[in-house]
């Protein structure tokens, strides 16, 4: 028998840091990496701040080929893994029609939280939600942050650094498994008491599910959502109990404008971001939490002393 | 009174005042619903008492694909809705038989050939007046239906109300236990056979219960796959299937992309939220497995 592998290789990700002195400095660096990825007819997507998006434009106009990657949002410091998901998931489809695309994403302190370990995990959420796909993502940052973590993680997050002549190895890079146990994901701002708390084992994600189901519904979700919110929920009870150590405990804030749900155990993460890579179709597990990710607004892991923690919003 | 006959459900036709004990809620609809599309398929008046429950027998019955609506709108079946089945039952023993004798002779003044009578009579009746009046009831049904033989009753025992030794004693009061045997129960998921190479699942697939559908599966194609005379392909009949997790569904994509090339995994009036499952679960790229998704 013979086997022939019949897909065509495409370059990889390539995640570079770039750093800046000032505005002018980065637009000087950040300007030809767009000239270059049209040049290639390549789609560029960026995320930048206001001023610098502005600056894009003025020097290229509003092309078909531009285009806005999704932005940090949330009011509690965000969740870098959920921005990864969500830009993967864009990047995805992406490069599914157009091939290899460009991306080029600035720091922003507004988004730094109380220390910016926010991009720490972003970029390594990046890491390995992106790493299957043909793009090339360079990052910029202020050479003197306010928060010098942001330096830190950057370093330590990219594998390649821009220099004047183009990228360069970086000597500092880690994996994200080794950056993610160094500086592991943050605990997002605590919420005031839940509606609902359910301790649950194996035997009763029934009962979870039901208990859940009826308060989407009673609260105005649509039916295909509520059932599709209920899926998520149910893939990371299931992961707790699988491997935690049995017993898990839920807790349910209802609001028409969104469900928040938070589920703990007291296993601890085998695999610190799970469901950011895309499941090989031929794996069993891992899926579950990639799913979950897709029907919900946001999905933040985050371990501490006692256990794993995941919260997750739906809205309807 | 003698001990209970045990009949399997293809009998219905010969039962007069029959029970029946539940192995799990899936097992209660399927029986509650094969007694009325009996009934309605025999010409019979059908008669049930809800107590919050007809939802869950209609929606049965549209999974097995009985239609109800004529047999509604002509008056062959009739619910009882749950506040007249409550008060019903807190009357005497006396005024519970009225209203049955009552239905009786409706029946026979509409001219329809027989009645049938099935519902929420049994933790009604334990709520009401304890095991005592259950019993009360059953001596008073029996005598009653003695006199009327195109009348028929369906009791059902649930566990969840009645103790082992109430539902023995229900057991030996009743001539006829209604029995329908299941490949697999587990009060989550129920598994019936539905012909040669097909099963019938009913209930939720979840972490709990994951592997024992893998293994019947994997047995109903081995035992496919010996015998020359059963078909090539292998049928999971999905209509009562009302949920099933991602490790579920990549597990009946993975069964059917393992099959010889000659069987296919073929799953019937699949619901439109386990259709979503399949769908994200690459169900569309196993070339050997075929989704037939239910009409809405």
């Amino acid at each position: 028998m013979e086997i022939k592998n019949t897909r065509t290789p495409s370059p990889l990700l390539t995640h570079v840091a770039g750093f800046h002195s000032s505005d002018h400095d980065l637009l000087e660096q950040l300007l030809p990496l767009v000239t270059a990825g049209l040049a290639h007819g390549r789609p560029v997507a960026v995320a930048l701040r206001p001023a610098t998006t502005e600056a894009v434009y003025d020097a290229f106009g509003s092309l078909p080929g531009l285009l806005q990657l999704a932005p940090p949002e949330g009011n509690d410091g965000g969740s870098g893994q959920t921005l990864a998901a969500r830009r993967a998931r864009q990047l995805r489809e992406l490069t599914l029609s157009f091939g290899p695309v460009t991306v080029v994403t600035e720091h922003w302190n507004r988004f730094d939280g109380h220390d910016g370990s926010f991009w720490t995990e972003l970029d390594a959420a990046m890491n390995i939600a992106l790493s299957d796909l043909p793009v090339h993502l360079t990052c910029f940052f202020p050479e003197m942050p306010l928060h010098l973590e942001v330096v830190d993680g950057a370093r330590r997050n990219h594998p390649l650094l821009l220099h004047r002549d183009g990228p360069r190895h970086n000597p500092d890079h880690r994996a994200p498994r080794e950056v993610l146990a160094e500086r592991p994901a943050p605990a997002p701002v605590l919420l005031g008491a839940p509606d609902t708390r359910m301790v649950f084992g194996a035997w009763q994600l029934n009962e979870v599910r039901a208990t859940v189901e009826r308060s989407l519904l009673a609260h105005g979700y649509g039916r295909d959502r509520a059932e599709d919110v209920v899926l998520a929920v149910n893939e990371v009870a299931t992961n707790a109990v699988e491997h935690g150590t049995g017993e898990a405990l839920i807790s349910v804030w209802e609001a028409a404008d969104g469900f928040v749900f938070e589920i703990q155990d007291a296993g601890s993460l085998r695999d610190p971001m799970p469901g950011l890579r895309a499941p090989h179709p031929s794996e069993a597990r891992g899926r579950g939490v990639w799913i979950a990710r897709q029907l919900c607004d946001s999905l933040h892991v985050w371990p501490d002393r006692t256990g794993t923690h995941v919260r997750m919003r739906a809205t309807p | 009174m003698g001990w209970a006959v045990t009949r399997a459900i293809e009998d219905l036709t010969l039962v007069d005042h029959a029970c029946v004990i539940p192995d799990s809620d899936e097992h209660l609809w399927e029986v509650t619903a094969a007694w009325v599309s009996c009934g309605l398929e025999a010409g019979d008046r059908v008669v049930y008492f809800e107590d919050e429950s007809a939802d869950l027998v209609m929606r049965r019955l549209s999974e097995d694909r009985t239609c109800v609506r004529h047999a509604m709108e002509n008056g062959q079946l009739v619910v009882v809705p749950t506040e007249a089945t409550r008060s019903a039952l807190a009357g005497s023993i006396e005024s519970i038989g009225d209203i049955l004798t009552g239905q009786i002779d409706e029946t026979a003044a509409e001219g329809w050939p027989g009645l049938r009578l099935a519902g929420e009579s049994g933790p009604g009746l334990m709520r009401e007046g304890g095991l005592e009046k259950v019993v009360a009831f059953e001596q008073m049904a029996e005598q009653l239906f003695r006199g009327h033989p195109t009348a028929r009753l369906l009791c059902r025992y649930d566990r969840r109300y009645f103790d082992d030794a109430a539902v023995e004693a229900m057991r030996s009061v009743h001539e006829i236990e209604l029995v329908s045997p299941a490949v697999y129960d587990d009060t989550l998921l129920r598994i019936t056979h539905s012909g040669p190479a097909a099963v019938r699942l009913a209930g939720e697939i979840d972490h709990s219960n994951r592997l024992q559908i893998r293994r019947l599966l994997l047995a109903t194609l081995d035992s496919a796959l010996r015998s020359h005379s059963a078909p090539t392909d292998i049928t999971l009949d999905l209509s009562s299937l009302r949920f099933v997790d991602v490790a579920g569904a990549v597990g009946l994509v993975h069964a059917a992309e393992e099959f010889p090339s000659t069987h296919r995994l073929v799953l019937t009036g699949v619901r439109p939220r386990v259709v979503r499952v399949l769908d994200r679960c690459g169900a569309p790229f196993a070339e050997q497995l075929v989704v037939e998704a239910t009409e809405a």
